[in-house]
Parts: structure tokens; C-alpha cells; sequence
């Protein structure tokens, strides 16, 4: 590399420059987000918009049933979603031949729905969830379809850690006489703990950005929900029924945009401090 | 005239099932989908509703005219709601209006056009009449203010002038009513379209703003109640026959007067009571 640098140093400027330049942009475009989305809904935002229920179609009030509806979406999508992805990756991985017909029909489902657009996932959620299995508009209808939209990316990233950890480890399973099972859930699966975490943090962000695959699923309602059998707004779908549809709620759709970003911030600072729990039970053990 | 006689008659049983809910307390569950421009009102009806009859839980989804319509007839939903009224090939179901939605032309105060043919609306939108000079203006640059993607308002006044929104020639492109009239007030070339409950009441607060004329008719909030309006159109709650019972209840006090200010907050227009 250092030989490089020397032959062809004005070119490497330029690829410097340009890959500086590349991350000054994504940083500069998060940063002009988050400045946005501050400016505008900081005044709106306040103890009593996180815990009142929204007045005048969300111009006035609060979000709290909105908020306690989004989380209850995402858990049950994440409850159902976790171990469909870890045991479909452990499939791949540890099961089946790499390159069999079985494993390069799995993979090439898991791209296809990785790449289904999201509307189509509501429309199958609505006709499956809501009316064949008769959830009606419920949470667990729309936490259903997030977790069918979550799984490919899950499914994949799992995947990638558990093919990361160096096959002398599984020899070594095998040698010490360990059961699969022991293998996995002493060895493998705390060793590949952080790609999973990863792809659970990549699935929920794009669970909790969801509109379209919501509104025909968990739906519309905005009181709080009583179970997960009853319709539940979440906050994506509130912003956009804000913008979209309630003149003079874009400074209260702001706010509930702020909300969303700070609920995925502890989100994922729960899943790193996880992630990290589970490391050192790997190094220790 | 057979839908007005129709109409009526809704009213009437509607009535008489609302005066009763006064005295028998009314349970159970309405779901009511389709319009999403009409929902967030049918929302907050809802929730008055709810107040008034504890036992009564009113549930709304969107998806849009069409989905009511289709949810109404299939009986997925007690009652759906479409901006628009009832087409000819739905005639069987029963449609009752609710409230109006109706949206005029604003120029700056200072604008000296009043009265544009909708040729000229045309023209000035599509950019082919660049310079208020050519729709009888004073010299100047003209500013189209256009709707964002996905407004209801937008669909509307494409509908009426029929234009595809590719062939405006938009210089900006804005959100909410409140967002048109900011940019209008600070630019005396623009002309755009907002809901008429919204610019009349900026021109009663002495906002810098003008309601403009298309094609002779004078916008206001009792053209658009009368029906006279041509930008405007019924917001509609259909159901598969004659409302009874529950739905009845609802319908009628969705109509009743007591919740004329819930309809003028979300900037529509009250059926005259």
C-alpha cells in the first residue's frame, strides 16, 4: 500500500478527496436531517405530547397511544420474527451444503422478498392476517407483516455471521464429542451475537418506517390499544397521515418524527448493550 | 331528484334511530374505512361519538374512496367513506353526505386579476401564460404554487381542470394550505389553490391574500355548501342499504350541527343545516 502511495500519489488524492468527499455527504445529509427534523419539531414536543392522547386529528395532544402501539408492533415482530431468522440461518449454514439445490432456492426467495416492495407485504398481510386468519385491523396483523418484511434481512445478516466464524471451531465442536445443539448455543451462535444483533437493529429500523405495509394491517385507529386484537396507528403511519392528510399538523408530525428517531436511538442502544452482554459471555466462557 | 327523496328518507330514519339513542344506550362496533381525506374528521366524529356512548367503539381505516366503496358492498365495513359522490354504477348502495370539501384560487392582494376562465387557469398552470400580462394582469412573472404528490387537494383541482400534475409547471411545491398562503403573501406573482375554509378565514385575519374567481364563480364557503361550487365535492359516507340501528346513529350525528366546528378544524365545509 505504502509502494502505491508512492507511484501514483496524485491519483490517490484524487480517490482520497473523493472518498472524504462521500462521507462528508452522508454525514452532511444525516446531520441536515436531524437539524431539520429538530428545528421544526422541538417547540411541538413536550412530556405531555409523549403521555396525552392526540386532539383535533393530531394537531393538538398528544402521541402516547401512538407510541405504546409502535412498540407493541415491534415486539411482536420481533418475538416472532428472531427465532424464524436464527433457525432458517442455521439451516443454511450448518445443515444444508452450500451450493445444494434446497440452499440456492432458500437464498434466492430471500432476495426476492428482501427486495418486495413494502405495499405489497401490507396487501398480503391484509388478505392473509386480517381476513383468512381473521385478526381483522389488529397489532398482531400488523406485527406479523413487519416480521415478514424483517425476516430476509435477518435471515441474511445472521447468516453472514454464522459462516464467519472460522470452520476450525466447528471441528473442534465435533472433536470435543458436543452435541450440535451444545455447538450452537455455547459456540456458534455467541460468536455470530453481533451480526445477529445487527440485522435485528436493520430489520426493526425498517419495521418501525413502515407505513404502507401498516395501513392495512394494524390500521388507523389512534386510541389506546386495549390488546393485541385491537387496531393500533404507529407513529410512521401518524406522520404521514399528519403531512398527508390534517391540515396544520405538519409542526405536530415533526414532533412525532422526533419521537421516532429518539425511540430507534434506544432501541438500538438496548441491542448494542445486548450485543455486548453476549460478547463477553463468549470471550469468558 | 329520486337521491335527494332518498337522501331524505335516510335523514328521517336516521333521526328518528338518533332521538331513541338518547334514550336506550347504544353498544357496539362500527368499523368505517376508505377515504383518507376523510377519515381524519370521521375520526374525530368518531371519538365525540364514543364520548357521547361509552359502550360504542367506532374503529377507522384508510385506503382510500375506492376501498370504501368495495368494503361498504362487501360488508367488510359498516360504513365506508369516499371524497366524492357516489358514481353511477354504485347506485346500490346508499350515499349520505357529511360535510363539503371545496378549494379556490389565491393570488396575492395585489394581484389586479379577480376572474380567470378556466382556460386561463389552464394556461397559467401548464407555464403556456408565463407573465400575468396575458391573462390581463399587470406585467409580471407569474409563480405556480402547486400541492405536493398525494394531496387531496391536488387530486381535486387536476380533476376539475383536467391536468395530469406532470404538466404543471410548478415553482414550488408546497405541503399544507397554511404553507400556500405564507408563500403567496410573500410573493406577489403567485397564484395557487387551497382549501376555501382556510383562505377564507386568512382573508378574515387581514392575511395579504385574495380569493380569485374561475370561470364566473365566486368562491366561498356558502357556494360550496349550496352546491353551486364547481371545485368542491361531497364527502360521502356510504353504506350498503338504508342505514339502520348503530350506523343510523352515527350518520345522523355526523350531519348534526353540533359538530359543524369539527368539520370547519379540518378546514371543510358544513352541509347546511
Amino acid at each position: 500500500m505504502a509502494d502505491l502511495i508512492a507511484v501514483l500519489p496524485r491519483r490517490d488524492l484524487v480517490l482520497k478527496a473523493a472518498v472524504h468527499a462521500a462521507a462528508l455527504v452522508v454525514a452532511l445529509a444525516f446531520a441536515a436531517l436531524l437539524w431539520d427534523v429538530i428545528g421544526q419539531g422541538l417547540s411541538r414536543l413536550s412530556w405531555s405530547f409523549l403521555t396525552t392522547e392526540p386532539r383535533s386529528s393530531g394537531r393538538l395532544g398528544g402521541i402516547a397511544p401512538i407510541i405504546i402501539s409502535t412498540v407493541l408492533l415491534l415486539l411482536v415482530a420481533i418475538t416472532v420474527a428472531t427465532p424464524l431468522a436464527i433457525g432458517t440461518a442455521v439451516l443454511l449454514v450448518d445443515f444444508v451444503r452450500t451450493g445444494s439445490l434446497g440452499a440456492r432456492i432458500v437464498s434466492m426467495s430471500l432476495d426476492i422478498l428482501a427486495g418486495v416492495p413494502s405495499i405489497v407485504f401490507g396487501l398480503f398481510g391484509n388478505a392473509f392476517f386480517a381476513i383468512y386468519l381473521g385478526l381483522g385491523f389488529s397489532i398482531l396483523s400488523g406485527g406479523l407483516t413487519l416480521a415478514c418484511m424483517a425476516l430476509p434481512i435477518m435471515i441474511r445478516s445472521t447468516e453472514i455471521g454464522l459462516r464467519a466464524v472460522p470452520d476450525d471451531w466447528r471441528r473442534g465442536t465435533a472433536a470435543l464429542g458436543m452435541t450440535k445443539t451444545s455447538a450452537l448455543r455455547h459456540i456458534l451462535l455467541p460468536a455470530a451475537a453481533p451480526a445477529i444483533i445487527a440485522g435485528l437493529m436493520l430489520g426493526i429500523g425498517r419495521a418501525a418506517a413502515e407505513t404502507a405495509a401498516l395501513v392495512f394491517t394494524s390500521g388507523y385507529v389512534d386510541r389506546m390499544p386495549g390488546s393485541l386484537f385491537d387496531s393500533g396507528r404507529s407513529i410512521a403511519v401518524h406522520i404521514y397521515d399528519l403531512t398527508m392528510n390534517v391540515a396544520g399538523g405538519e409542526k405536530s408530525a415533526y414532533a412525532a418524527a422526533l419521537v421516532l428517531v429518539g425511540l430507534l436511538v434506544i432501541i438500538n442502544a438496548i441491542a448494542l448493550a445486548l450485543s455486548h452482554h453476549v460478547l463477553r459471555k463468549r470471550i469468558t466462557q | 331528484m329520486l337521491i335527494d327523496r332518498r337522501m331524505f328518507f335516510i335523514g328521517a330514519v336516521a333521526l328518528s334511530t338518533s332521538t331513541r339513542a338518547q334514550t336506550t344506550d347504544l353498544t357496539g362496533r362500527l368499523v368505517i374505512t376508505g377515504s383518507s381525506t376523510v377519515a381524519p374528521l370521521v375520526l374525530e366524529i368518531g371519538k365525540a361519538f364514543e364520548k357521547r356512548h361509552p359502550r360504542v367503539r367506532i374503529d377507522v381505516q384508510t385506503g382510500g374512496s375506492s376501498r370504501g366503496v368495495a368494503d361498504a358492498r362487501s360488508g367488510l365495513a359498516d360504513i365506508g367513506m369516499a371524497s366524492r359522490a357516489l358514481f353511477d354504477n354504485e347506485r346500490d348502495l346508499f350515499g349520505t353526505p357529511i360535510a363539503r370539501d371545496g378549494i379556490c384560487l389565491v393570488a396575492h392582494k395585489t394581484n389586479a386579476v379577480s376572474d380567470l376562465t378556466d382556460e386561463q387557469v389552464k394556461a397559467l398552470f401548464t407555464g403556456k401564460a408565463a407573465d400575468w400580462q396575458e391573462v390581463g394582469g399587470k406585467p409580471g412573472r407569474v409563480t405556480i404554487v402547486n400541492k405536493a404528490e398525494g394531496r387531496s387537494t391536488l387530486e381535486l383541482f387536476l380533476q376539475h381542470y383536467k391536468l395530469k400534475n406532470s404538466d404543471i409547471k410548478a415553482s414550488v411545491v408546497i405541503g399544507d394550505n397554511a404553507q400556500g398562503i405564507k408563500t403567496i403573501v410573500g410573493n406577489p406573482g403567485a397564484i395557487g389553490y387551497v382549501s376555501i375554509g382556510s383562505a377564507e378565514f386568512e382573508v378574515s385575519q387581514g392575511t395579504a391574500i385574495k380569493l380569485v374567481s374561475s370561470g364566473g364563480v365566486v368562491p366561498s364557503s356558502a357556494a360550496v355548501q349550496a352546491g353551486t361550487f364547481p371545485l368542491s365535492r361531497p364527502l360521502t359516507l356510504v353504506t350498503k342499504q338504508a342505514p339502520t340501528g348503530l350506523a343510523a346513529a352515527f350518520i345522523a350525528f355526523a350531519r348534526s350541527s353540533d359538530m359543524h366546528p369539527l368539520v370547519k378544524e379540518q378546514f371543510f365545509v358544513p352541509l347546511q343545516s
